[in-house]
């Protein structure tokens, strides 16, 4: 009996610390305007994906009107003297792209594909690269080796060529262009997972767990990932930000499987012969992807300085 | 483990990494020729599909892939990177050195931009840490790494190509390594065009291609820049901790001396090897910005090269790039011993 109320005092002490740290870091989060700024712009990108299509009806947003392409009738900003106005009785806030269609409406509809390929891509990455990564760290040896050569040869690799390559041989479906990216980006987690693992695999408690006869992939599982995850999921948030980049950037070099696909990378590709006569087709596509690159950074980064006790100074 | 086992046990990888990338791409770029047709360059419009067949069986292209594989080591060896589709039939290698210097000097000057103003923003941002101009660097580094770099390119070409145009200011060339009438007024020695027009004292010369490398060396810098930068605060934060650096202000040095000749130092090692790596990588092409600016450099061509199925130039190419990646790490490794003495191997 005694014994059960020491188990759930150390349980409900271990679950205060926890509570604790929580809000520890909640207060430091709050303490870093820019973080929180960030925070906020991530939560907005994901509600808005979330409902876009209710804000947008895709039926009519996504309707060709040839006899409304590139033109611009917002009279606040004026882009240069060539620039085409709107035909009369029309309004477009951000003007309209090749196909005629509300420059605006494309970018909202737009942001719930990039994120949504950001967010597969990651979570593919890290669930294959902390697996392989884990393993190769614990058993080590040669297993080990032959894991580290294979990601020093994706390491050496020009890595938006593989993917450009990859593109180019198997199609240009979203699905290929996501397996291309995945091609490229899965070493780095492999490489920190490993590196995290080495490093908890010496510590005390993994002895402890060993000398009690704990199955090996339990201790892994349960007890070495969470202690290394820190790192892992500051990368993940950093690299939400770079594989829209990537994405976007292998549609715009002209991988997408269509030119009238809703995706930022490649409205923007849209504006590439109209730079000087349209520009606003490439400047507000791409700033979008900034906007939502520098939100997930804003808070990958902070999140590093919070999650890692040794830099809270 | 004495410095030169080391050094040789990294190139005996340096071997194994590129036996590694030409095996994936040999494979990516010959195994599917439906897609990549590595006998283009043999064959014309006017041949017969028996004369196709017949360049197929002659050079190799129906044997399994393995065996072609060993053909086109033995040919590398021999010094012969085929020929480029892209190119029109012009020898691989021939392609490559004419397109590098470009890239080279693009590098070289992205680089200087990068070390000019990311360095001196780290090194305010550590000496006025958690104050506005702090914030302001980082928020420059975020914003670095989360910009497109095509969109920017762009944006660069419409301000200070087009749009300084039309308000009348003196603007600089959207693309381009060199205005078309100057195309050959100097010998091409280097192949660079700023260090021919230099050599051969053709100083309108040089002016014309200097104008034509600051948007996109600009371009790509930026993107580094802001990395640089809080790489260089959080070294400098870190040394200016240590006791030496009480010890040197508490013997009543003046504070620049201190930063300067003390601090800096020792905080520009880890800048250094970034900065190794940045010039590194970017000798590999940067295939988005120069293909934007029309920069005839090898990542320009490398596009073109995944669009024309070139497996050849494609090759020759990665290899290069993943050489100049592998050997960059080990210098910058070997420098670390160097410059810092408590590193051992």
């Amino acid at each position: 009996m005694g014994e059960i109320i020491a188990q759930t005092d150390t349980r409900q002490s271990e679950t205060r610390a926890r509570i604790a740290e929580i809000k520890y870091a909640l207060y430091l989060m709050r303490q870093n305007p820019l973080v929180l700024g960030g925070l906020i712009l991530v939560i907005f990108f994901i509600v808005l994906s979330a409902v876009a299509t209710v804000i947008v009806s895709p039926d009519e947003a996504l309707k060709l009107e040839f006899g409304q392409s590139y033109c611009w009738n917002n009279s606040i900003i004026s882009w240069t003297p060539l620039e085409a106005a709107c035909p009369a009785g029309t309004n477009y806030l951000l003007g309209t792209d090749g196909f005629g269609r509300d420059l605006f409406r494309m970018i909202i509809l737009s942001i719930p594909l990039d994120l949504a390929i950001a967010f597969v891509i990651v979570l593919t990455t890290t669930a294959f690269g902390v697996a392989l990564g884990a393993v190769a760290g614990w058993i080590g040896g040669k297993f080990d080796e032959a894991i580290l050569r294979i990601t020093d040869i994706f390491f050496a690799f020009p890595g938006l060529v593989l993917a450009l390559v990859f593109a180019a041989l198997f199609g240009r479906t979203i699905q290929t262009l996501t397996l291309a990216v995945l091609l490229v980006w899965w070493p780095t987690y492999v490489r920190l997972t490993r590196g995290q693992v080495l490093v908890e695999k010496e510590r005390t408690y993994v002895e402890a767990l060993k000398s009690i006869g704990v199955n090996p992939a339990r201790i892994v599982l349960f007890h070495i990932i969470p202690n290394a995850i820190y790192p892992i999921i500051v990368q993940m948030t950093l690299d939400i930000g770079g594989v829209i980049l990537t994405f976007s950037a292998l549609m715009f070099l002209g991988f997408s499987p269509s030119p009238a696909l809703p995706e930022l990378g490649n409205l923007a590709a849209d504006g590439i012969g109209h730079v000087f006569t349209a520009p606003w087709l490439i400047v507000f596509p791409g700033l979008t992807i900034l906007v939502i690159a520098l939100a997930f950074n804003l808070v990958g980064d902070g999140l590093r300085d919070i999650l890692d006790p040794r830099l809270r100074r | 483990m004495r410095i030169y086992e080391y050094v040789l046990r990294r190139l005996a990888l340096v071997v194994f990494v590129l036996f590694g990338v030409s095996a994936i791409v040999f494979y990516l770029a010959r195994g599917f020729p439906s897609a990549f047709t590595p006998w283009a360059q043999y064959v014309t419009f006017r041949m017969r599909p028996d004369q196709i067949e017949a360049v197929i069986k002659a050079h190799g292209f129906d044997k399994p892939l393995y065996i072609q594989y060993w053909y086109w080591l033995v040919d590398v060896f021999h010094g012969d990177w085929g020929y480029s589709n892209w190119a029109n039939g012009l020898p691989t290698y021939k392609v490559f050195a004419s397109r590098f210097p470009f890239t080279v000097e693009l590098t070289v000057a992205a680089t200087i931009m990068t070390v000019a103003i990311g360095i001196p923003l780290g090194i305010l941002s550590a000496l006025k840490n958690n104050t506005a101009a702090d914030h302001a660097s980082r928020i420059i580094a975020l914003t670095g790494y989360s910009t497109p770099a095509y969109w920017f390119a762009y944006i660069l070409q419409l301000v200070f190509f087009y749009y300084f145009y039309v308000w009348g200011l003196p603007n600089l060339p959207s693309g381009g390594a060199i205005s078309q009438g100057l195309a050959t007024a100097v010998p091409a020695i280097t192949g660079m065009p700023i260090v021919d027009g230099l050599l051969a004292g053709n100083l309108a010369y040089a002016a014309d291609a200097f104008a034509h490398v600051i948007l996109p060396a600009f371009s790509l810098s930026f993107i580094s820049l802001g990395y640089l930068a809080r790489i260089v605060r959080a070294s400098m934060l870190e040394v200016l901790r240590q006791d030496y650096i009480i010890m040197a202000r508490s013997k009543g040095l003046p504070e620049r001396v201190v930063i300067y000749r003390h601090a800096l130092r020792n905080a520009l090692i880890p800048a250094m090897t970034l900065t190794g790596l940045f010039f590194a990588g970017l000798l590999g092409g940067a295939i988005i910005t120069e293909t934007v600016f029309s920069w005839p450099g090898v990542g320009y061509v490398s596009l073109r090269a995944v669009f024309q199925g070139d497996s050849n130039f494609l090759l020759l190419y990665s290899l290069v790039t993943a050489l100049i990646i592998v050997v960059s790490n080990l210098v910058v490794d070997v420098m670390y011993v160097f410059l810092d003495p408590r590193i051992k191997y």
